[in-house]
């Protein structure tokens, strides 16, 4: 039993074994139906336990379906002959108005449709209980179908935009979906396209992608077709990089990264460094000698009582800049003295002094490390004299350390105990020159203490 | 002298003002003539944080550095005045008591520890960990911040250092001039 409509009689007559209809009268509008009867016919045999619900099924097929089938087919259906043996061919003729559906759906310009359609399709087909026919029948329907997608690819020529997209995709779909049967789609489908592409979807690269079958199908449509329908494909990577999400947020952050630093080397003097450690280091380098700066310049600037705490001379021991600013600011460290505090004797002083020359020489930041721990503190030399003639009339400066503009000096107080008011006048003298200080290399620093 | 501040509303002048009105301030409670070192000790600290405070007021709470100095700030001086029982106003005030409280580096240390080991992980592949740990402990508030933000917030805080001693050198050589 068949329905009788004048779709199935067409149907019918295309499955009759008849000789290949060659590619070319694959029109939009026409053959493809023919086309499709041969592809049939030589795989699909018939199996008649399938029948009867096959025939129920198909006779249960909404009009619907029939009509999409009508129209095109028409014009071609009177060159058709009748099929030989309808019932035996029941069975596929449900597959076969499957695809012809979908192909119609695809002839008509469905680019966005054809994935769900073909889905739809497979779906059918696998649902039937005919399902090893219709993977037969699928897989047979590939064979052909490659062969033609090949002279499919001269065939392209002739044909225009919808047309010859949606039929390639057709191929491609149908050849895609039914080679598994089992909706295993994805992986062998690049292979097949292949081989049939040739040159008419080299835009599409479908082995690079990855994408599932009915995506590349549905994009291959939308190429043609122009319409770009949820595309799935993966980003092309750039030359000799990753595609990789992760690799991608970590170039990104390496790039910020990047800007910052260069950023950072303009407000910083001395940037010339290239290398993201040493300029790193410059950068901390250059905050902590900011932070001292303020914090000597917060000691000086008390309106007249000087700040005596020991300041953490944390100095950076380099470049000529940074340690003529400091020495300007520097020279300002003032002993943290009380009345209270016996005067040291001059053994230690002396030693000490000795231990603060050396230091000197190597390295400024260590030198002021070594007198903040001894409670010392380095100060302008101008200062020192100033602060020894106006107090003290019998000190005299023991040492003075060769000095260049650049760097604070070492001078020791050889006076011996000293009155504790000498504190106080230090400070307070220290607190008048330390105005001077600013913005003035000062060329010497002095070591005092009562 | 006269303002040499163009920009009524650039950040240099924000500060000098305030740092200014705060050293109006400190000057009128303490007479300059206190000799021991510990007051001058309370006096110059008093003084450090006036012009950290006006320089963060000056940022506002747009950075996280300003955030966390001014944050520092009044969680010790809020301790301190805890401590001391006393109550009072804690917005230009500093304390006055001279010890360190330990108590906020310990919460300091606290935080360290507890982010180091997620930012151990993000730096390592960037080899710059020892540098980046160098750098959250000097910038304020850069405890809790991966590199990127970090360099943002150092750029912007030296910006302001670089400010914060502009002023108060000019300020000390108005000083030293009298």
């Amino acid at each position: 039993m068949q329905p009788c409509s004048r779709e199935m009689q067409a149907m019918n007559s295309l499955l009759s074994p008849t000789q290949p209809i060659p590619l070319q009268d694959l029109q939009p509008n026409g053959n493809s139906g023919t086309h499709q009867a041969q592809i049939h016919n030589p795989q699909f045999d018939p199996t008649s336990s399938h029948d009867d619900f096959l025939d129920q099924m198909l006779s249960t097929l909404p009009s619907c379906s029939w009509s999409d089938l009508k129209s095109p087919w028409d014009p071609p259906k009177s060159d058709e002959t009748p099929p030989s043996n309808p019932d035996n061919n029941a069975g596929f003729h449900y597959d076969e108005i499957l695809a012809s559906k979908l192909r119609q759906h695809q002839i008509n310009g469905g680019g966005g449709g054809t994935t769900a359609a073909m889905k739809m399709m497979m779906q059918q087909q696998m649902l039937l209980p005919g399902r090893p026919i219709a993977a037969a029948g699928g897989g047979g329907l590939t064979m052909p179908l490659h062969n033609d997608i090949v002279d499919g690819s001269s065939f392209k020529s002739p044909n225009q935009q919808g047309g010859e997209g949606s039929v390639q995709a057709l191929y491609n779909g149908f050849g895609a979906g039914p080679l598994h049967g089992t909706n295993n789609q994805s992986p062998n489908q690049p292979q097949h396209f292949h081989h049939p592409q040739g040159g008419n979807m080299q835009t599409q690269s479908f082995g690079a992608t990855a994408g599932t079958v009915m995506n590349q199908s549905q994009a291959s449509g939308s190429t043609t077709g122009g319409t770009p329908a949820q595309p799935k494909q993966r980003v092309r990577a750039r030359r000799g990089q990753a595609t990789d999400p992760h690799s991608i947020a970590e170039r990104l952050r390496r790039e910020r990264i990047a800007e910052r630093m260069k950023a950072l080397q303009e407000l910083v003097p001395n940037a010339n460094k290239t290398d993201k450690a040493s300029m790193l280091d410059e950068i901390i380098d250059y905050v902590k000698f900011l932070q001292l700066q303020v914090k000597v310049l917060s000691m000086s600037r008390l309106g007249g009582a000087a700040a005596v705490a020991p300041l953490v001379a944390d100095m950076p021991p380099e470049g000529g800049d940074c340690v003529q600013t400091t020495a300007g600011g520097g020279g300002s460290l003032q002993r943290n003295s009380n009345g209270n505090q016996p005067s040291a004797n001059n053994d230690s002083l002396t030693v000490t002094e000795h231990q603060v020359a050396k230091l000197m020489e190597e390295d400024m930041g260590s030198a002021m490390q070594y007198l903040q721990g001894k409670g010392l503190c380095l100060m302008p030399i101008s200062l020192a004299t100033a602060i020894s003639t106006a107090t003290c009339h019998s000190r005299n400066p023991m040492m003075n350390k060769g000095s260049s503009s650049n760097h604070p000096l070492l001078q020791s107080n050889g006076d011996g105990p000293s009155s504790p008011s000498m504190s106080v006048l230090t400070v307070q003298s220290a607190t008048m020159g330390n105005g001077g200080l600013d913005g003035s290399a000062k060329d010497a620093a002095s070591v005092s203490k009562p | 002298m006269d303002s040499q501040h163009l920009n009524p509303s650039s950040l240099k002048s924000r500060f000098t003002a305030r740092f200014l009105r705060a050293l109006i301030k400190i000057n009128a409670q303490k007479p300059i003539s206190s000799s021991s070192p510990r007051e001058i000790f309370q006096r110059y600290r008093r003084i450090k944080v006036a012009a950290d405070k006006s320089m963060a007021y000056s940022v506002r709470s747009r950075r996280t550095w300003s955030r966390a100095t001014l944050w520092k700030l009044r969680s010790r001086s809020r301790r301190r005045l805890a401590s001391s029982g006393r109550r009072s106003s804690i917005k230009t005030r500093t304390t006055t008591t001279t010890t360190t409280t330990t108590t906020s580096t310990n919460h300091r240390a606290a935080i360290v520890e507890k982010t180091s080991h997620e930012k151990e992980n993000k730096e390592d592949h960037v080899g710059l960990a020892v540098q980046a740990e160098e750098l959250r402990e000097l910038v304020p508030g850069g405890e809790s911040m991966d590199l990127c933000n970090l360099l943002d917030e150092t750029a912007h805080y030296i910006k302001c250092l670089t400010t914060q001693v502009q002023v108060m050198k000019k300020i000390a050589n108005l000083y030293s001039l009298e």
